[in-house]
């Protein structure tokens, strides 16, 4: 290897190098392989054919708006109620069992027995409402029109059962809440397959009947008779995080499931007639839409009431405060489950008593019944009263602590109590000791405590006070204490009404402090208190202000003290409890002594206007007072702030509470004299009901147009008027001495002559007026409108450039959101009792709702266990009336249905029971009414009920349906239409007989009973069965009802005439509400109502009598007789003799009926016998020829036979011939040789 | 008006007393006339009126709308059933399309020229539209309307002027914002109080138009209540409205509101601003949600 040549150099050319190298240069080149195929090779993905991307595109769009829904208002409050979920399923499912098992993942507390629903916070801004949802066909129709979500458990082992799918039905026809299914019973396959099988098989069997992928959740084996932690935990996940469609019935309407129910009727009642109508009170959550006082609801499974009184709680199970958590504390995952029972806590009407263990906190609370017990007593009579005020708040006692605002106590007090009665049973079962802690609410707990002893000194001391008063309102009868200890509680809480001023918090401080209260102040009170009577009830603030009025006008005539004791006797009840408490009470005792007195002082804001009892008066009064009330100038800093509220205020009252005013002023009139009685009510009712019921504004004291002043109050309403700048209005009006003078110059003037349309005032002479404007303000004008007008340039540059895609949709989404945004910041500063004055309960709030008339059984049936919901009606929705509805027979259910068949529907809140009468639209428009529901056909139905938004679903089940009878729902379908007016038509054939006929005209009886009857009916179209059309023309004399017709062909005597008309059919006016509620438990699922007539028929053993006609009998056929032919002999004389009967006789072989018949073929016979016959002639033909032609040949044959036969002959003849010859020759030799011989011989 | 708003609400109302005490007790015949109205754009309702006429029950059936004739009672003049009409129209089964004959102006009722002026564009803003919109005035019952050169002239000669002579004045002052505040007057009736000079009338129904402007708001005195109501059925969202100082008309009708709808508004005077007119009232409430349940749906 020294001098060795060196190897020449081989450049690869395969092998990852070679590889690399190439690349390299390809790459250098702007060829190199792109990952990309569109980058590498960018022709062949330019567009091939526009049509097919236009369609692409077109697609895409497609699917982009398919998803957009009508936006709607977002009307979700602030803090939204639970969410209801409902747990469905047939028995013996696990319904229980998943309930226990998810309250105890959220809360880990052990339910045992659940009745109602059960609240649980289960997240930071989540709580639920979880209720079980019976087998029984009544709650499953209530439950899904108030459920948000479904919890839709299932048998896997069983598989679906028909209530599933009859939930299902249920749930689609009142909008759908989100479902989520539950297959339980999973451990009960031993084979893995079959498993997997089934899960798939109910899988799919889910999805087609809810929606492709909706959930199903599978929860394996049980453990410990609970199901499996783990499977709990993701089905709570999945609960807590899921979104919900707000459905429209839930939107549009408020609803209550009810978290207790408590039978408020007075107890003596209830002795003297233990069947009497209950008073009840509901406990719930508001849900869906504001609730108005008095507003009508539905209770289903009772009937319709109207809200008697109803007020906001605190919310028994509060989010938690402060978010700055990642997880709930435990102390926050409250529960709350009145009829439960949980932790031993019971309800009274507006406190919660919890059923205390320890002992010296029991005996604590017995003592405190004593001076209870006398304030029963003298508060007894006004009960009601002080309820209805009571309702809303709900504090504890303070004998000599002062009065907390109300949102205080809410808070702290009921929050604190909720937590206890949970977690804390130890150191917090004492109610006020949890709620407030300090010395003095011992004490007087304390006392209260005593007291209660004194009373109840002979009850068991294991007794809890709440024991003690179930039982009073139970017995009823006896002479006192029902609620011992709240009624104590509601007069203090009274009390503390009367201190309370959520408006004027700061001003009752200083009332408090000083005990003299000013007479400045004073006012300020009393319009405190009349604005908080009004917002607290309006039975309070009628009498209030009924009080002030009167003694405004007393007081002109009388003393001050007249309207003092008229106000002492209407308060007489309060004023009496303070005289009880007065020794340890002070602060009740102060404020309410400057309730009344501060009722003297007021008129002196009235002026001379208020005697001309006019409402114009009252307005500018009101007006005035916001203006003109001197007396408050020397007031603090605060009045001021004050001061325009309650102008406000003022104006309020004067339109919502000036109506009871006049009426009660017209009742004091009446008690005080004489006086009032005659002058009052004449001027002030003349105005208001029978006066002018005139829009325009009366001008009563109008302003002189001609003063300047009055001029300058207007001046900058005018366009014309100070908007922009301060300067030219002032000054040029500064110039000018005529009114209109000055609005002359204005009009032409320097800054609105672009715009003249907007003042409609007169300008004759443009006088120009230019020269009172200096230079100076000139420019700045300049600069500030060319500094408008960029900031308008970049505001419309900003909302092109950012609203790209700003299409419509965007646009009405936005909307929305600013609507929703001014719904929640309008009412949102101010406190919940104005509040719920304006726009009703909110949803979301904790509320009770009393009701009246309530009968008895609700109470005495009353079972827990099925849900009690409070549907609140829209307008209107509270009458009943026709309906209009499209309606198809549910394809499941087994028979087709009959009109006037009675079935229950379910509709809006409502289950009842109504007749439907079924039609179908005719082409031209004809309601033709319909024996029965067409089998696979929409049809419309009408029906007797409540009115009901057009649009909204219901269903139908039919009433004896049980269990047994397969698919209980029998139709559904919308209303579509509430039209009082019903036009459902029948037909009705009108049936005659001719009784004489002419050519085309006929004479008809039988149709009609008189002329009058036919003269409606005249020109009328008639016809008879075989077809022949006529005309009804004019009614005959005789025989009654007769008429004369025209037809277009001769009618026969045996032809039926008949015509068809249509009778309108009425509507049976049958409402039956579903009382499911008011039945024992036992017999709910029986309820039957009206039965059909063929049950009934069945029931009672009556059979149906079928008409005469319709029934089968023998038919007997007479023999047809036939007469002879008779042949007059005149004309038998004229027959030739050949006709002649007696020789036609002869003739006639066989008697006529040997004869043969005829036979008459049908065409198809016909068209056999011609074919055989035509083949028959084709054959004859044929064989003739046939014969013919052998007949030819036999010819030839017998030509050829005979000369054969003569050439034989001849031969024969010839041979004979030769023969005789031969023998002749022969002979002859013979001869010739005898004789030769004879001779030779 | 409460029969008006009892067909909206569908409640039974029942008047009892009216004039009971007076010495023509019972119904005038312009009510009487007004009842029969509501009858013929209703159907299914039942009135009952006793014999002297002073207890009336009503109890309203479905809004039916369509086309109907009315003879309006002269007493009071079309604006007096027209501002019903105006009140029910958008809430018929079938477009209303009503002629009313009678008196067109008078001193008592708007007259029908204003309230197409000011109504016609308050409604539209509600959202009540539509081709069909509109109130025309064929022939003038009681005066012709002499106009000024700004205002709204309208001179009806011959036999379209109506029987007795007479006229009027209406004033219409639109804001930049498109409201429109109105003022009107007209003549004594031919026959009935000392006559009126034109010119006097004019001047004084401008004066009454700038104690309207002095009033101010979004909405004139005699469009409130139709205003307010439309607020109040609207749907369950916060609707807010600046108005004047509320006639008495209003403020029975808010009463009647309050009574029929359970609505509450919530009331708040503003205070005067230098210069800006008269005191104004914001008007807010939380409507019903209200659906028109005459119209068929498909």
């Amino acid at each position: 290897m020294e001098d060795g040549v060196n190897k020449a150099h081989h450049q690869r050319h395969s092998g990852p190098k070679a590889a690399r190298k190439k690349q390299r240069r390809l790459n250098g080149l702007g060829v190199g392989d792109e990952e990309d195929p569109r980058k590498r090779n960018p022709k062949a993905f330019t567009v091939q054919s526009a049509v097919r991307m236009a369609k692409t595109f077109h697609r895409a769009q497609d699917l982009k708006t398919k998803k957009h829904h009508i936006p709607v208002v977002d009307r979700t409050p602030l803090e939204p109620p639970p969410i209801v979920v409902v747990v469905v399923g047939p028995p013996k499912v696990g319904k229980s069992t998943l309930i226990r098992c998810l309250i105890r993942n959220f809360t880990k507390q052990k339910l045992t027995d659940i009745r109602g629903p059960v609240t649980i916070i289960t997240g930071k801004k989540r709580r639920l409402s979880i209720i079980e949802c019976g087998n029984d066909l009544n709650s499953m129709i209530d439950l899904a029109k108030v459920a948000d979500l479904v919890l839709m458990l299932t048998d896997a082992s069983f598989g679906f059962e028909m209530e599933t799918f009859e939930f299902l039905n249920i749930c689609q026809v009142h909008g759908f809440p989100k479902i989520m299914g539950v297959l339980t019973h999973l451990d009960t396959f031993k084979n893995n397959k079959q498993l997997r099988k089934t899960k798939k098989r109910l899988k799919h069997r889910f999805w087609t009947e809810v929606y492709q992928g909706a959930k199903l959740f599978y929860l394996s084996g049980m453990v410990h008779g609970e199901y499996q932690k783990q499977e709990i935990h993701n089905l709570g996940r999945f609960i807590s995080v899921m979104k919900f469609r707000p459905l429209v019935w839930q939107m549009a309407h408020p609803y209550l499931l009810a978290d207790r129910m408590e039978d408020l009727t007075n107890p003596e009642d209830v002795r003297k007639n233990r069947k009497c109508d209950r008073k009840v009170s509901m406990y719930g959550y508001l849900r869906g839409t504001y609730l108005r006082k008095s507003s009508q609801v539905h209770l289903p499974g009772v009937g319709d009431f109207t809200v008697n009184e109803a007020g906001f709680l605190p919310d028994p199970c509060p989010l938690p405060q402060q978010q700055k958590k990642r997880s709930l504390h435990e102390k926050e995952r409250l529960i709350y489950a009145p009829m439960s029972g949980v932790g031993g806590i019971v309800y009274d009407k507006d406190a919660v008593y919890i059923d205390l263990g320890g002992s010296h906190a029991h005996r604590a609370e017995e003592e405190e019944q004593r001076p209870s017990h006398e304030l029963v007593q003298s508060l007894f009579a006004t009960h009601s009263t002080i309820d209805t005020k009571m309702a809303s708040s709900k504090v504890s006692l303070f004998m000599d602590s002062k009065p907390l605002a109300s949102e205080e106590l809410d808070e702290s007090g009921y929050k604190m109590a909720q937590e206890e009665k949970l977690f804390d049973p130890e150191s917090g079962r004492v109610r006020r000791k949890a709620v407030f802690d300090g010395d003095g609410d011992d004490d007087e707990e304390m006392t209260e405590n005593e007291e209660e002893e004194d009373d109840t000194a002979s009850e068991d001391e294991a007794e809890s006070e709440e024991e003690v008063d179930s039982r009073s309102q139970v017995d009823g009868g006896k002479e006192m204490s029902p609620w011992p200890l709240k009624v104590l509680k509601l007069e203090e809480k009274e009390a503390e009404v009367a201190v309370e001023r959520p408006a004027f918090a700061d001003a009752d401080d200083d009332l408090e402090m000083d005990s003299e209260a000013e007479l400045t102040d004073e006012e300020e009170n009393e319009s405190g208190d009349e604005e908080h009577d009004l917002s607290h009830d309006s039975e309070k603030a009628i009498v209030l202000s009924g009080d002030k009025t009167s003694k405004e006008e007393s007081r002109l005539k009388t003393d001050l003290q007249k309207p003092m004791t008229g106000e002492q006797k209407e308060k007489e009840p309060t004023l009496n409890l303070e005289v009880d408490s007065a020794d340890d009470d002070s602060t009740v005792d102060l404020t309410s002594p400057g309730i009344s007195e501060s009722k003297a002082p007021n008129p002196e804001s009235s002026d001379i206007e208020e005697q001309k009892d006019d409402y114009k008066e009252k307005i500018s009064l009101s007006l005035e007072t916001t203006g003109g009330l001197k007396w408050k100038e020397g007031l603090a800093q605060r009045a001021a702030d004050v001061f325009k509220q309650q102008s406000a205020l003022n104006l309020q009252k004067l339109v919502y509470g000036a109506v009871s005013e006049e009426k009660d002023e017209d009742e004091e009139g009446d008690i005080l004299g004489g006086i009032f009685h005659v002058s009052r009510p004449d001027t002030e009712s003349k105005k208001k009901g029978n006066g002018l019921d005139s829009s325009i504004f009366p001008v009563k004291n109008p302003h002189d147009w001609d003063m300047e002043e009055a001029m300058n109050s207007v001046r900058d309403c005018f366009v014309t008027g100070k908007w922009e700048s301060d300067k030219d209005a002032t000054t040029l009006l500064g110039e000018d001495d005529e009114v209109y003078g000055a609005f002359e110059d204005l009009e032409t003037g320097e800054v609105h002559t672009g715009k003249p349309g907007e003042l409609k005032q007169d300008s004759e002479g443009g006088e120009e007026d230019d020269s009172g404007d200096p230079r100076g303000t000139e420019e700045d004008e300049e600069q500030t409108k060319r500094l408008d007008k960029k900031r308008k340039l970049k505001e419309m540059f900003n909302a092109e450039y950012d609203d790209g895609e700003g299409t419509y949709f965007h646009d009405l989404k936005e909307e929305m959101q600013k609507q929703a945004q001014l719904n929640r910041a309008e009412f949102d500063d101010q406190d919940d009792e104005t509040r719920v004055q304006y726009e009703g309960f909110r949803p979301g709030m904790y509320i009770r709702v009393e009701i009246d008339n309530v009968p008895f059984e609700f109470v005495a049936n009353f079972d827990s266990c099925y849900p009690l919901i409070l549907g609140g009606l829209g307008t209107s929705e509270g009458n009943i009336g026709y309906l209009q509805m499209r309606l198809k027979k549910h394809r499941w259910h087994k028979k087709i249905l009959k009109t006037r068949d009675p079935l229950v529907f379910s509709l809006g809140w409502r289950r009842f029971q109504t007749i439907p009468l079924y039609y179908i639209e005719d082409h031209n428009g004809r309601h033709r009414l319909l024996k029965y529901t067409p089998e696979h056909m929409h049809c419309s139905a009408t029906i007797w009920g409540p009115i009901t938004p057009q649009g909204t679903g219901f269903f139908a089940i039919s009433p004896v349906a049980d269990t047994s009878k397969g698919f209980r729902i029998a139709a559904t379908g919308v209303v579509l239409d509430l039209d009082k007016s019903v036009t459902i038509v029948k037909k009705l054939k009108l049936v005659g007989f001719p009784f004489k006929i002419y050519k085309n005209t006929a004479f008809i009886k039988g149709m009609f009973n008189s002329a009058l009857e036919v003269a409606k009916f005249e020109n009328a179209s008639i016809r008879s069965v075989s077809g022949i059309r006529g005309q009804l023309k004019k009614a005959l004399r005789t025989p009654e009802g007769a008429f004369r017709a025209s037809f277009e062909d001769k009618l026969l005597m045996s032809d039926i005439v008949f015509m068809r008309t249509w009778f309108p059919v009425s509507v049976p006016k049958l409402y039956n509400p579903v009382t499911s509620l008011l039945q024992p438990s036992s017999e709910r699922g029986t309820w039957t109502g009206m039965r059909t007539v063929g049950q009934l028929k069945h029931d009672l053993g009556i059979k149906t009598k079928p008409t005469k006609d319709s029934l089968y009998k023998p038919i007997a056929r007479e023999v047809k007789h036939f007469n002879p032919l008779y042949i007059p002999k005149m004309l038998q004389r004229a027959l030739p003799f050949k006709s002649k009967p007696k020789n036609q006789e002869k003739l006639v072989g066989a008697p006529l009926d040997r004869q043969r018949v005829a036979v008459i073929k049908s065409s198809h016979e016909r068209k056999i016998s011609a074919l055989l016959s035509a083949l028959s002639t084709v054959n004859a033909y044929k064989v003739k020829k046939q014969h013919r032609k052998e007949h030819q040949q036999h010819k030839v044959f017998l030509v050829q036979k005979r000369k054969q036969q003569e050439d034989k002959i001849k031969r024969q003849k010839e041979a004979r011939k030769k023969i005789y010859r031969m023998l002749g020759q022969k002979e002859k030799r013979k001869m010739k040789s005898s004789l030769k011989g004879h001779e030779e011989a | 008006m409460r029969l008006s708003l009892a067909a909206l609400s569908g409640r039974a109302v029942r008047i009892t007393g009216i004039r009971s005490q007076e010495l023509n007790p019972g119904l005038r015949d312009f009510e009487a006339s007004f009842i029969r109205l509501m009858d013929k754009v209703t159907n299914g309702s039942r009135i009952e009126i006793n014999e002297t006429g002073t207890t009336l029950y009503y109890q309203p059936g479905i809004l039916l709308g369509g086309k109907i004739e009315h003879d309006c009672h002269p007493q009071r003049s079309i604006g007096y059933y027209l501002e019903a009409l105006l009140c029910l129209a958008p809430f018929m089964k079938r477009p209303l399309k009503a002629i009313l004959k009678g008196v067109t102006n008078d001193q008592t009722d708007p007259s029908v020229d204003t309230l197409k002026v000011t109504a016609l564009p308050l409604m539209q803003r509600f959202g009540v539209d539509g081709e069909g919109l509109e109130l025309k005035v064929i022939r003038r019952g009681m005066a012709p309307g002499g106009g000024d050169i700004y205002i709204y002239t309208d001179h009806m000669k011959g036999a379209n002027s109506g029987k007795s002579p007479g006229f009027g004045l209406s004033l219409v002052a639109e804001t930049i914002n498109g409201t429109f505040l109105s003022a009107e007057l007209a003549s004594n009736p031919q026959g009935q109080g000392s006559p009126v000079l034109p010119e006097d009338l004019g001047q004084n129904c401008a004066k009454l138009l700038l104690e309207e402007v002095y009033r101010g708001g979004c909405v004139d005195s005699i469009n409130q209540s139709l205003a307010l109501l439309y607020m109040a059925l609207g749907q369950q969202d916060v609707s807010k409205v600046q108005i004047g100082p509320l006639s008495p008309y209003t403020i029975e009708f808010l009463r009647h509101l309050k009574s029929f709808f359970q609505i509450v508004f919530k009331i708040e005077a503003q205070p005067m601003e230098e210069q800006k007119g008269g005191d104004k009232v914001l008007m807010t409430c939380i409507g019903v949600g209200f659906s028109n349940i005459s119209k068929t749906v498909t």
